[in-house]
């Protein structure tokens, strides 16, 4: 009998990275499935790059491993990256390459080289390519990447904060370009950003990173549903006492009345105390509330 | 074909330094045809012009060393080799390869000009055109892998850079009192050899630390440099014991050789 269970994209196991005595990351696992949008989001410092670098092979871990599709990233980094594509947090084709040039160099490389669609992607961008790469501005070079990254086919797509300074347009161009290719091909995507409202429909499945520990991973819809926000008028007067129960974050009160983020399924609290009003929370929110303020959460 | 990609890729963002190269060539050229010198004008505008293109193609050699990766490392611009399906062995040589060759037809554009003012070709053999270009590409070999490692472990700021130091030391010093042994005899022609064969050890050392560089540190410039500083540290000392054997054995089993040559020196 042959098994039929896809093998997983990423496959992240125990991974710690230290610098010296400073710890990047520590116990992190996690995987993606075929076909998903992993999300990982973290504040700056919070060890996202030094994770990248380990899932494209760019740096040894100190413990544990990365595997892409059941194979050692360090040990197999040149066959896999047939498979992956890659746009970095920082555009870096050589600044003295036209775009043209940059595109010929990957295509030598790449048996399996979409040569039309990344004509294509560029013709729509209205990117020049005879500029040098170095001379395109922000958005372009986000732009080029995108479309390199997205030239070989690839099974799995890393991109690492690929809407860093660009302006909402721009932002927009990147995000619908890549839904394209999610409807297109299905292609798995392991993304971190820090533009979370424009990450929130794209995502499946999201990690939070936090001070090298990975705080929270969990669907989008699961995160939605285990985090409530609740408010209150100032004439309610709720203690955070009468939230225990509820594992309460974020407990706020102020002149207008007071807010929290619950932890779990607030119906008893509601059917108590029917005035309080329940809000979903924004993955913006969720995240402010997680790692804002130091906040200890039971994964 | 994949080490061509990447030669090509380096050379497309060096090719200022071939313009600037002729450029050198053309004002040497331009200086000769204004001031001619007909007396002197074959053996000094000859070696003139060969010491220069020698000067020129190994300074690019050294300078191109000493960017060829830790430049990219230090402006996070690696990663684009690194996210290609490039073996490290392809990256590695291609940017050697195109670091040798843009030194090499550097030293020829700047030499070119006033070589063909002066018919220094055809006055000259295939075999000494052959011998000098030989000395070019060899030179700018080892200044290239040389400079790339001593690059890596400036860039890296690290604590490795103490074995480094130290190592190179030991070396420098027991290069001296092999030397100096060799010399108390009159051994100058086996110090010759010796003094070559720890060149072309050291010169294998450090393509073998490059390698390693790239290989085991990637786009990690401290673990890099650790690599780099272990192998060049066993090498240096791997060759200094070979060269004291070396220098025992001479002195212990060719007592004759080197006697008779300490005799010639010594009627003269």
């Amino acid at each position: 009998m042959t098994s039929t269970v896809a093998m997983n994209p990423v496959d992240c196991r125990q991974l710690g990275v230290r610098y010296g005595r400073m710890v990047a990351l520590e116990e992190v696992t996690f995987t993606v499935a075929p076909g998903q949008v992993y999300a990982l989001l973290g504040r700056n410092g919070s060890g996202k790059t030094s994770l990248v670098r380990c899932l494209l092979g760019h740096q040894k871990p100190c413990s544990g491993h990365i595997e892409l599709f059941e194979q050692d990233v360090w040990a197999s980094r040149r066959s896999l990256m047939h498979r992956v594509g890659v746009v970095s947090e920082e555009p870096d084709a050589p600044p003295t390459m036209t775009t043209r040039q940059v595109l010929q160099f990957c295509a030598g490389l790449y048996p399996s080289w979409d040569a039309v669609g990344v004509e294509a992607r560029l013709h729509r961008f209205r990117v020049p390519q005879e500029l040098p790469f170095g001379k395109l501005s922000r958005g372009q070079k986000a732009q080029v990447s995108l479309a390199l990254a997205l030239g070989p086919r690839p099974s799995l797509l890393v991109l690492d904060d690929p809407t860093l300074g660009l302006d909402a347009v721009a932002r927009r161009e990147v995000y619908d370009e890549l839904l394209g290719e999610l409807a297109e091909r299905g292609t798995t995507v392991f993304i971190t950003t820090h533009d979370l409202a424009g990450i929130e429909g794209l995502a499946d499945r999201v990690g939070i990173l936090h001070q090298g520990r990975l705080l929270v991973d969990a669907s989008l819809e699961d995160l939605k549903a285990r985090y409530r926000k609740i408010s209150w008028a100032p004439a309610q007067a709720l203690r955070l006492e009468d939230l225990a129960p509820y594992g309460p974050l974020g407990f706020r009160v102020g002149s207008l009345g007071g807010e929290a983020v619950l932890q779990g399924d607030p119906a008893p609290l509601l059917a108590a105390r029917p005035e309080v009003q329940v809000q979903d929370l924004s993955l913006e929110e969720l995240f402010v509330t997680l790692v804002g303020a130091d906040t200890e959460v039971a994964s | 074909m994949s080490v061509l990609a990447v030669t090509r890729r380096e050379w497309i963002g060096r090719r200022n330094v071939l313009l600037l190269s002729l450029g050198m060539g053309l004002l040497q050229f331009i200086g000769l045809h204004l001031n001619p010198d007909p007396a002197q004008a074959f053996d000094k505008t000859s070696f003139l012009a060969v010491a220069t293109g020698t000067m020129y193609a190994w300074a690019v050699a050294a300078l191109y060393g000493a960017t060829m990766l830790s430049r990219d490392l230090e402006e996070r611009r690696f990663g684009f080799l690194l996210n290609q399906p490039l073996h490290e062995a392809q990256i590695f040589l291609g940017k050697v390869l195109a670091g040798v060759g843009l030194a090499f037809l550097s030293g020829l554009l700047a030499c070119l000009p006033p070589l063909l003012l002066s018919g220094f070709w055809r006055q000259l053999g295939m075999r000494e055109v052959g011998s000098i270009m030989g000395v070019w590409l060899a030179g700018s070999l080892v200044l290239l892998l040389l400079f790339h490692a001593l690059s890596i472990q400036v860039r890296s700021r690290s604590l490795w850079l103490a074995l480094d130091l130290a190592a190179w030391a030991l070396f420098f010093l027991g290069v001296r009192l092999l030397s100096l042994r060799l010399m108390a005899v009159d051994g100058f022609r086996e110090m010759a050899h010796l003094w070559l064969g720890l060149l072309i050890a050291v010169s294998l050392g450090l393509a073998v630390a490059g390698y390693l560089q790239v290989s085991e540190g990637r786009a990690d410039l401290q673990r890099g440099h650790r690599w780099v500083s272990l192998t060049m540290a066993s090498t240096l000392v791997l060759v200094l014991l070979g060269g004291w054997a070396q220098v025992v054995w001479t002195l212990k089993h060719r007592p004759a050789a080197v006697q008779t040559q300490a005799r010639t020196h010594g009627i003269r």
